[in-house]
């Protein structure tokens, strides 16, 4: 490992200024003094606001060794703002059904993902995608599974509350109505002043840079794991998660080429990356009549590029919390992780018959690196056991990330939840 | 360009005195293949054993520790920029895919230069190697800093980083990779429908995948590069693959195997190309590297 006093002078970016410099290296001194649970970091390499970079200070729920995520230029992360950012995730009165939070879908205990097939949205409407886990949510260049052009979590939150297809909150043409709606409530009455001294209504500004501001907190990294990798503690993780990690980075089964890194994804930006990486794979699950062609309504990148080999090319998921967030791919169509394992052994997976038939090991435009691998059963249950390994409980209970209102509050009276 | 940068930043260093008797130097390196000039769009006949057309998916690598060689020969260090995105202490990723065409999870940023400093003085020669050097090769990516921190050329945590990453794709048809035909029935490693070049250090003695290793590895697979005849300012340094895989089919991959070669030591894919690295794979003794030249 490098020392660290040579990645303290390195830390900082030739080109700023000598102050800014000494700002990062200062940040990357905090980061390495302070507990492993509560570092901090400035933002002083990313934005340069007009404000002292103190002022920036904000303490991420995250340990030293990874660098916080990126945060945009208009944005200073406080507390106020993520509190406000907690209690809209958790209210379905951003809905237009009053049932329907961002939490109808993504729900802690499953590591911010519903369990379902697909999502339900607003009176009842079902969706065309697994609803994805948004631990580590904020390392993400884009959100969603295929669409690109989504690059923050601000203006990603627009599409669950106004898009139409599907509805997901159903919110379309009726923004006075909302905006109406949270300013009567007595805590957003004081809470959007709060985060937003200059701008202190509720509106679409406001609602989505404090539903980012939340999600952005919601950081996973303290999986068994996380615990035997970098706190030393061996026995965190089981024999067979230890052999099953032997496996995943073992070239015979390729796992870690595009789930790679902290995140165990080759899609991952944070504050110290010098430019975002994406990563969208056709993985064979489906080869519809040998064509290439996936499912109407999921042709994935393709659908945004128009490019044709761009069928079925999804964003490589995150591993972390992988267990609990079943079921599996774009679409939900596969139940369990030995099923996903024995998906990639075989190359894609084959639909022997019915309207999506075809040999998604055949698929034209499958990745390259979807070879297909030999694997026994008893591998198969280690490797099950290292991605077991992945789950954070701590991240799954913590109450920092629960849901902050009262029984009965009509924020939560009438939501629907995943689970019970 | 290349020549009139060279020769400001010499100036510049002249004007600001003997307290700064560093001259800015810039080295130009140009991705090719088979000679011709490397795109993401462009398809490359008569590649590999089988003279196979090829379009590629990726062109990156890391090359460390530049040192131009003073005409009283000399071995000095270039200074590289530490520019917080793709020079680190004495290393550097050179990025030639742009994310577009083939290189379909590239990235738009390029880099295709050395920025740095060196004492002022005459020089000819230039020498430095393909690789990461050990002491940053086995650190955590997640806390490393950039160009380190790029998922792209993450390898295994033990072996470290991938070194050099030239991904091969056989076309078979117009705008469609070997995928679908090459791929045999049923499971297991069938025909590649892309045929990797990978390097990197093997054999990196660790108890677990995320253990650095406490000694060098057993094949650190480094490539090093002399080129005699290098003239700051005139020279080009020119990366071509053809020649290194020239010995491989690049539609065949043994089965059990990594698609391409890896570098793995089980992997015959490799035999006919890391010697063509410099490098001694098993059996096979290093020839010279024909990887990297210069004009």
């Amino acid at each position: 490992m490098p020392p660290f006093a040579r990645l303290a002078r390195v830390a900082g970016r030739g080109a700023f200024p000598a102050l800014l410099l000494s700002l990062a290296a200062l940040s990357i001194l905090a980061a390495v003094l302070l507990p492993r649970d509560a570092a901090t970091a400035t933002q002083a390499p990313r934005a340069a606001p007009a404000r002292p970079a103190v002022l920036d200070a904000f303490r991420w729920p995250m340990p030293a060794w990874m660098p916080p995520p990126p945060v945009p230029d208009d944005i200073a992360m406080t507390p106020d703002l993520v509190d406000l950012g907690r209690h809209l995730f958790y209210d379905a009165r951003l809905s237009a059904d009053g049932r329907t939070a961002c939490a109808s879908c993504h729900q802690q205990e499953l590591a911010f993902s519903d369990g379902r097939q697909v999502a339900v949205g607003a009176h009842g409407t079902v969706g065309h995608r697994n609803s994805p886990s948004l631990a580590n949510v904020g390392y993400m260049p884009t959100l969603t599974w295929a669409n690109p052009h989504v690059t923050s979590l601000e203006f990603q939150a627009l599409l669950p509350m106004f898009g139409t297809e599907p509805v997901e909150m159903g919110l379309a043409g009726h923004e006075a109505a909302l905006f109406a709606r949270l300013a009567a409530d007595p805590y957003y009455a004081k809470a959007f002043p709060a985060a937003f001294p200059d701008r202190p209504a509720p509106d679409l500004y406001t609602i989505t840079r404090a539903l980012g501001a939340f999600q952005r907190t919601l950081i996973s990294l303290n999986s068994p794991y996380d615990r035997a990798t970098y706190a030393g503690e061996t026995d965190a993780m089981s024999d067979a998660a230890r052999r099953g990690q032997a496996l995943f980075f073992d070239h015979r089964l390729e796992c870690y080429h595009c789930h790679a890194g902290a995140l165990f994804s080759d899609n991952l930006q944070t504050s110290r990356s010098p430019f975002p990486e994406t990563g969208f794979h056709n993985t064979g699950l489906y080869n519809i009549g040998g064509t290439g062609a996936y499912p109407a309504g999921g042709h994935g990148l393709a659908e945004f590029t128009g490019v044709p080999s761009d069928m079925g090319r999804f964003r490589t998921p995150s591993l972390r919390n992988v267990a609990v967030t079943a079921p599996y791919m774009h679409d939900g169509a596969i139940a369990t992780l030995e099923e996903v394992i024995r998906h990639y052994a075989a190359g894609g997976r084959t639909i022997p018959d019915g309207p999506h038939a075809g040999a998604g090991h055949r698929n034209p435009y499958r990745d390259s690196l979807i070879a297909g691998f030999d694997i026994s059963d008893a591998e198969i249950t280690d490797l099950v056991a290292f991605l077991e390994s992945l789950t954070d409980q701590d991240f799954l209970t913590d109450p920092t990330f629960s849901d902050p209102w009262p029984d009965g509050h009509p924020a939560r009276a009438n939501r629907v939840m995943p689970l019970n | 360009m290349h020549m009139k940068r060279f020769l400001l930043g010499a100036t510049a260093a002249l004007v600001a005195g003997p307290a700064l008797a560093d001259m800015t130097i810039e080295i130009p390196f140009v991705a090719e293949i088979a000679g011709a000039p490397f795109a993401c769009s462009g398809s490359y006949p008569g590649l590999g054993s089988t003279a196979t057309t090829v379009q590629l998916l990726d062109f990156r690598l890391f090359v460390s520790a530049p040192h131009l060689i003073a005409v009283d020969g000399t071995r000095v260090p270039v200074a590289l920029d530490q520019d917080g995105a793709w020079q680190i202490d004495t290393i550097a990723l050179l990025d030639f895919e742009d994310g577009t065409g083939s290189c379909v999870n590239g990235t738009p940023q390029v880099n295709a230069t050395l920025r740095g400093t060196v004492p002022e003085g005459a020089y000819r020669g230039l020498e430095f190697e393909v690789g990461v050097p050990f002491d940053w090769n086995h650190g955590d990516p997640a806390s490393a800093p950039a160009p380190l921190n790029l998922t792209a050329m993450f390898w295994n945590w033990r072996g470290g980083y991938k070194f050099l990453k030239i991904e091969f794709a056989p076309v078979m048809a117009a705008g469609m990779n070997a995928a679908a035909k090459a791929h045999t029935e049923g499971a297991g490693h069938g025909g590649p429908g892309g045929w990797m070049l990978h390097l990197g250090s093997t054999m990196c003695a660790a108890p677990e995948p995320t253990t650095p290793p406490g000694e060098p590895c057993a094949n650190p697979n480094r490539v090093a590069v002399t080129l005699p005849d290098f003239v700051p300012g005139t020279s080009i340094v020119v990366i071509d693959p053809a020649a290194v895989v020239a010995g491989a089919d690049l539609t065949q991959n043994t089965p059990e195997t990594s698609p391409g070669c890896m570098s793995f030591p089980n992997d015959p894919d490799c035999n006919a190309v890391l010697p063509r690295l410099g490098l001694a794979f098993n059996a096979f003794p290093a020839e010279g590297q024909q990887l990297v030249a210069m004009r």
